[in-house]
């Protein structure tokens, strides 16, 4: 049965029960006006007294907080402080966390504050229903409130245990309201029976087992699926452009999609609702949205310069001594720079909500780390009341801040308020990454000195941190805000060092955001603290001390000094005075550095949180750049600790986030000055791989109150890990990310020696290469040419003589056997490849073919009577396929393969004919080629088959055997390979001699060059060639992909003696392979032993969005081939073309299921980033091969044309 | 209590091709056949998650690049989230929900349970099913074989260490469960 603890919803319901005791406070008055700090809601009157605890009379009990669980624990955390205060069994407590119906108002769930400062309320609640509950017990028993125990909700009298009462009978039947009395005596420290204990997490269960527990995993009757559409003007939120922007929306661009609701356009609004997610999903990538020009964002690659630009106020923190002068009168004075990237939440999940909007009242459900502070955004967009919207929090992905969550929420309701039903809006993840309100970047300055005695004697600070609370987005887009750049004041987060330097000033540059950006885990805090911390470092340099000692003589807080020395003791820190630089095996620096800090929440002059100090242990490779955290030593003072095992969990998360962000994180801006990363690739996060050994030691401190813990420990680790690296390198770095570029160039390496490049680019190859435009003019000329001489003979020769339409054949007339011969042969000779529209019935016709020479849509090849074939007889037919001649007499254009199709023998032409006409008849008229003149000229083709048509069967050469020659009549016959794999001329003609099978590009892709031409770097033998067009795959060329998988899956219908006799056709054009195997090796080997030296962004692209399923066997095994990379063709070819069509469409629809799919990378990367990751590849795999030119352009051009 | 409605107006009927393109599929989710009438092209994730209610397979980038969509297909991890739907009729697909229940956990699940390898927990779906598809092939992974089988498996609270431990509990629990399993076929009763 449900305990009554989880029944009520509302306050309301609280009031209204019988048989509980209901503890009760006045809603705290409005906060007092803070400038430029996260918002408070104050509470609303009209919603009375406030929920903080209920005891029901079947021993349950709820209790209610305003903060919400973001993963920390504090659901658990927060049962242990009530139950225990309580004396009741721990699971007998339900926590209702953030619900704005019945949780109290205690605002955003930041500045590590649920438990030292938020569960003060919740634990006073507890200890004054306990003292009821007792006092109530002693009456009811007789006895003195002295007399008496709790155990477990249950009250007995000392010495005489039969005497005892429950608190569920001293409830049973009342109703009383306890108004909170903050004068409650707790309990003290040595009486608590779950606090302190490592109690399991009550959320975890359901989480590993697919229970109901996120806010994506609402599902509501009638529910529908939201997207979003956003502005042009990416990742920004002020200037009079937001809101102001729309020119249109066409609503006629998503008219053929199926399952569209509406199209919901509020000023910069647009949200698309539809039956189904898939549905929006397409819809918002379809629908036709028309932008004014937005300006993006310049300057920011030069962050220092940027910050030190936005116009910002100069708010003095604190100032002792005669700054100035005592700087001027350094021995050794030292002024430094630190700037701290633009980093992202990066949460795994993008952020989602439900909403359902009636006609007066609105309930969402959300992730939000601000349920209260998102309600009065909610009302405030919709123009209603606080209490008319109820806001349910339930779990999200991890936000560590303010995420998209809110942004989302606010979406939701304006797209249910349009449609009247529940809708579920779901960002996507590109839109998560790039609009997600920003860690903002920070510039801190330090100025101090040492004195002639090497004493640290000034510190003058600042700090500049542009960011905000990041207003909901939209309140912005539709305007219901004004879009003003709006000055926060959070740059003061432990801005005061923590070291007594006799003069000491601080000032923070209150400035607004430049991108949309709001707190993430450490605030302002951290960056502070590694300006801090690599300062303090650099002056024990400088002072020729231990960067311990010189600190310790700088502290004057016992608790930090005794975190300090206990952390480094157990950290075995070696003392150093200058860098050690230990080298340890090969390449690889050892380096160990040091950093504390106790961060200080809130508005200066803030709380105290948790004391935190790092020592960590790093390794630098010298060539590579990389840079490991091995081993962090991570101390940690917070006070008496709820659950330690909890901590522990905690204080793991933020040492991997920090080292994270450390080493990896920067939000990079692209050309249009916007964020650039929309996938994981171009933002990569630590990986289980580069996970340190993190040892925790946790000061003992029973009797001291508990600390915002977690965070904490995120705040010095950036520092230990630069004062690591200098240790170990003796370079300073004052800028996170320390990437392996970054580290390069930093150390002077050189570029790492590649091997020579063995491929002397043949001139058919440097002629693929060339700019798209050149050849364009090319075949301008080609054209021109080829105008005046088939505008002359067109007029000479005329059509050919139509041939009278017959009666519809019947099937029955031809034989089993006719018919799956003809099926063979259709299907060695791919007609369904191209005479199929994408998504179109098969043989329909419909596709259109880009040619040279314009487009060629292929015809209906069904025996439909009026738009297919069904009135050809068979010697129109044969004449259609020997001589390229359609039954009306006009020519067909030999993009028609019949200049192939004319080797067919007469029984193989007959069952062909004779299956196509027993196939389904499909009504399907398709547009008539018209080319423009002189090719639309259509007589013209005359002249051209008598240059270039060669009609008749092909003679078998009895020089070889009988599966050579069946072989080569199907690779010369039906399965005309060379209509795609060799060159043409200007006339459109097949080149002859050397070029044939040269390879071409064929509707936009690169049909590669077979036989002794290959560019493989292994031959091809018999046995890999019929793999290849067997299967799809092989692992020495690797998959195929484009036209060519539908010629696999046709193949895949054919006997399998017929695909080995095309093999054993096509490898007898080139030389025997030598040994395969070995080619094989030595040429994954080689590729192997190059990507262990390239470090880098397009490495990481390739690593964050490949590696899953690409990697060289150190991997997950996931489903489909993982096939050698460094073996496959596309990466061996003269051009990038296949490979930027693969990354660019994926693959959706492989040759064969086991070679698994591929996702479509073009709405994900930017042309750079594609060109990046393209001439990664091309390096690591194929390092013997020239580097791809032009890429950033080839790329553009094979996004323009579309996918395929 | 997060409403869920049991039968959406998703999960319709199976019926001929419908003029939208969708077209019934059917798929073996969890050991029994599921019939759905969608387009082919629709992503497994949404299928699973929005047609048969299931709640396991997460969306985290919808490019197989975080592994929170991870299911199993014959045995073997797959991303839900680049797979459509058409593509794997006739296989067997496993999500978290076909392992185990919180009542009767599998024993994968249970060494999570008994690490605490979750913070927000959005990740641990695919943890658990990367998990035990690692297991099936590698009995006793060392810490580095488990480190390079959850590589690709994206962790933004930094759970990393605790999972690397679940999954050395899980390759104890998983033993411990095959040897009772073979006790109890070799038993007499």
């Amino acid at each position: 049965m449900t305990p009554r603890s989880q029944s009520p919803r509302t306050r309301a319901d609280f009031h209204a029960a019988a048989g509980v005791l209901v503890v009760v406070r006045e809603p705290p008055p409005p906060p007092p006006p803070a400038r430029g700090q996260p918002p408070m809601v104050p509470g609303d009157p009209a919603e009375g007294v406030e929920i903080l605890l209920a005891v029901w009379d079947d021993g349950s009990v709820t209790a209610l907080h305003g903060h919400v669980d973001l993963g920390t624990g504090i659901r658990t955390a927060l049962a242990q402080v009530a139950a225990d205060e309580l004396n009741v069994a721990f699971d007998a407590v339900t926590m209702v966390l953030g619900d704005t119906a019945c949780a109290p108002n205690q605002g955003p769930t930041i500045a590590s504050s649920s438990i030292q400062i938020h569960a003060v309320p919740l634990r006073l609640a507890a200890a004054q229903a306990r003292a009821w509950l007792v006092e109530r017990a002693a009456e009811r028993l007789g006895v003195p409130r002295d007399d008496i125990h709790i155990d477990n909700g249950v009250v007995a009298v000392h010495g005489d245990p039969a005497r005892r009462i429950c608190y569920a009978d001293l409830v049973a039947g009342e109703h009383v309201e306890l108004r909170l009395d903050p004068d409650t005596r707790v309990k003290p420290p040595g009486r608590h029976r779950l606090v302190g204990q490592s109690i399991p997490r009550v959320d975890i269960p359901a989480k590993a087992t697919g229970g109901d527990v996120y806010v994506h995993d609402v599902r509501l009757p009638g529910m529908l699926h939201g997207r979003v559409v956003r502005p042009p003007y990416v990742g920004l939120d002020a200037g009079e452009f937001v809101g102001n922007s729309l020119l249109a929306v066409d609503e006629s661009s998503v008219a053929h999609l199926p399952g569209i609701v509406a199209v919901v356009v509020i000023r910069d609004f647009v949200g698309i609702v539809a039956e189904r997610e898939e549905q929006a999903e397409a819809a918002m990538r379809e629908l036709d949205v028309r932008w004014r020009p937005v300006p993006g964002i310049a300057g920011l690659d030069d962050l220092e310069h940027a910050l030190s630009a936005n116009p910002s106020t100069r708010r003095v923190l604190a100032e002792r001594g005669d700054v100035d002068a005592t700087i001027a009168g350094c021995a050794r004075p030292m002024s430094r720079t630190y700037v701290w990237p633009y980093q992202l939440h990066a949460s795994i999940g993008p952020s989602c909500a439900v909403a359902d909007c009636r006609a007066d009242r609105a309930t969402v459900w959300t992730g939000s780390q601000s349920p209260h502070v998102l309600r009065a955004d909610l009302a405030l967009l919709l123009g209603w009341p606080n209490t008319a919207i109820e806001v349910i929090r339930l779990e999200a992905a991890g936000c560590y801040g303010r995420n998209c969550a809110d942004d989302v929420a606010a979406d939701a309701l304006l797209m249910s308020r349009a449609v009247g039903r529940p809708v579920r809006a779901q960002l996507t993840r590109a839109q998560e990454h790039t609009w997600e309100p920003k860690g903002a970047a920070q510039l801190m300055q330090v100025s101090g000195g040492l004195d002639g005695e090497g004493r640290a004697v000034a510190y003058d600070f600042s700090s500049s941190y542009p960011s905000n609370a990041a207003p909901t987005l939209a309140l912005l887009l539709t305007r219901t805000i004004e879009p003003r750049p709006i000055a926060f004041e959070m740059g003061d987060r432990t801005a005061v060092p923590p070291y007594a330097y006799p003069a000491l000033r601080v000032a923070a540059q209150d400035m607004a955001p430049i991108l949309r950006a709001s707190w993430l885990r450490g605030v302002s805090a951290l960056p502070n603290s590694f300006a801090h911390e690599s300062y303090v470092d650099e002056l024990a340099t400088e002072a020729g001390a231990d960067p311990v000692e010189f600190r310790l003589r700088l502290l004057d807080d016992e608790r930090a000094i005794e975190l300090v020395k206990a952390t480094t003791e157990r950290a075995g820190w070696r003392r150093h005075t200058a860098p050690q630089g230990q080298q340890s095996d090969g390449d690889l620096l050892k380096g160990q550095g040091f950093a504390y800090a106790r961060y200080i929440h809130s508005r200066f002059p803030g709380f105290g949180a948790a004391w935190s100090a790092w020592v960590a242990d790093v390794e630098v490779n010298r060539l590579t750049g990389e840079v490991h955290v091995r081993r962090v030593v991570v101390g940690h003072d917070a006070g008496s600790v709820i659950n330690p095992a909890g901590l522990e969990h905690q204080v793991h998360g933020n040492v991997v986030q920090t080292t994270s962000r450390a080493l990896k994180e920067r939000v990079a801006i692209d050309a249009r000055g916007a964020p650039e990363p929309r996938e994981w690739g171009a933002y990569p996060i630590l990986s289980f791989r580069e996970v340190p050994v993190i040892e925790v030691l946790s000061m003992p401190r029973p009797n001291e109150a508990p600390l915002g813990a977690g965070e904490s420990s995120s705040v010095p680790g950036t520092a230990a890990i630069a004062n690591a690296i200098f240790d170990a390198t003796g370079v300073r770095f004052r800028q996170p990310p320390f990437t392996p570029e970054v580290v390069r160039a930093a150390l002077g390496v050189p570029p790492p020696p590649r091997p020579p490049v063995t491929d002397t680019p043949s001139r058919a190859q440097a002629r693929a290469a060339i700019a798209p435009g050149r050849r364009r003019r090319w075949w301008g000329v080609a054209g021109a040419f080829a105008a005046g001489l088939v505008g002359m003979v067109a007029a000479v020769v005329g059509q050919r003589p139509a041939l009278a339409p017959v009666g519809p054949s019947d099937p029955a007339l031809f034989t089993v056997a006719t018919l799956e011969r003809g099926r063979q042969v259709a299907a060695a000779g791919d007609c369904v490849v191209c005479h199929t529209a994408p998504g179109g019935i098969p043989n329909a016709g419909g596709r259109a073919i880009e040619t040279p020479f314009g487009t060629i849509v292929t015809t209906n090849l069904t025996p439909d009577a009026e738009t297919g074939i069904g009135r050809w007889s068979y010697a129109a037919f044969e004449r259609a396929m020997r001589h390229g001649v359609s039954r009306d007499g006009r020519h067909l254009y030999p993009a028609f393969p019949y200049t192939y199709f004319t080797k067919l023998v007469a029984d193989d032409m007959l069952a062909l004919y004779a299956y196509l006409m027993s196939q389904p008849a499909v009504s399907n008229r398709v547009v008539t080629t018209s080319l423009a003149f002189p090719f639309g000229l259509r007589a013209g083709m005359a002249l051209w088959n008598a240059l270039y048509l060669d009609p008749g069967p092909l003679a078998p050469d009895p020089a070889r055997s009988a599966e050579w020659n069946r072989g080569a009549y199907l690779v010369e016959g039906a399965g005309h390979c060379g209509a795609c794999h060799t060159p043409r001329n200007a006339m459109g003609a097949e080149r002859r001699g050397d070029a044939y099978l040269a390879g071409a590009v064929v509707d936009g892709w690169e049909a590669p060059p077979l036989a002794g031409l290959s560019h493989a770097p292994v031959p091809w033998s018999v046995d890999e060639l019929e793999r290849y067009l067997r299967d799809g795959h092989t692992l020495h060329h690797g998959s195929v992909a484009g036209p060519m998988a539908p010629v696999v899956r046709e193949l895949a219908t054919l006997s399998a003696a017929d695909v080995r006799a095309m093999a054993v056709y096509l490898a007898s054009l080139a030389a025997p392979a030598p040994d395969e195997k070995a080619a094989a090796r030595a040429t994954v080997a080689a590729s192997i032993a190059t990507a262990a030296t390239i470090r880098g962004p397009g490495q990481r692209l390739f690593e964050g969005a490949c590696g899953a399923c690409h990697h060289d066997g150190a991997g997950p095994v996931l489903l489909g081939r993982n096939l050698p990379l460094a073996l496959h063709s596309s990466l061996h070819g003269a051009r990038p073309d296949n490979l930027i069509r693969v990354i660019l469409d994926g693959l959706g629809e492989p040759a064969t299921r086991e070679l698994g799919f591929m996702p479509a990378f073009r709405d994900a990367m930017n042309d750079r980033q594609i060109a990046e990751l393209a001439a990664y590849m091309r390096e690591r795999y194929a390092p013997a091969k020239a580097a791809w030119a032009g890429l950033d352009a080839e790329i553009a051009r094979l996004r323009a044309s579309g996918s395929h | 209590m997060i409403p869920s409605a049991q039968a959406g107006p998703e999960s319709r009927p199976a019926t001929d091709a419908e003029p939208d393109g969708s077209t019934p599929l059917r798929l073996q989710v969890n050991g029994r056949y599921r019939e759905v009438v969608v387009a082919p092209a629709t992503p497994l994730l949404t299928v699973l998650r929005n047609d048969l209610g299931l709640n396991g397979p997460k969306y985290g980038c919808g490019l197989g690049e975080c592994g929170a969509c991870t299911v199993l297909i014959d045995g073997i991890a797959a991303r839900a989230c680049v797979i459509p739907a058409g593509g794997v009729t006739g296989r067997s697909i496993t999500t978290l929900e076909g392992l185990g229940s919180s009542d009767a956990p599998h024993p994968v699940q249970q060494a999570f349970i008994d690490a605490q390898a979750a913070q927000c927990g959005y990740c641990l779906n695919g943890m658990i099913m990367a998990t035990v598809a690692l297991l099936a092939r590698c009995p006793r992974p060392t810490d580095t074989q488990a480190r390079d089988a959850l590589a690709h498996n994206l962790c933004r609270c930094g759970t990393h260490i605790e999972i690397l431990r679940a999954v050395q509990r899980a390759a104890e629990l998983t033993a411990r469960a095959t040897a009772d399993a073979g006790r109890l076929t070799e038993s007499p009763e």
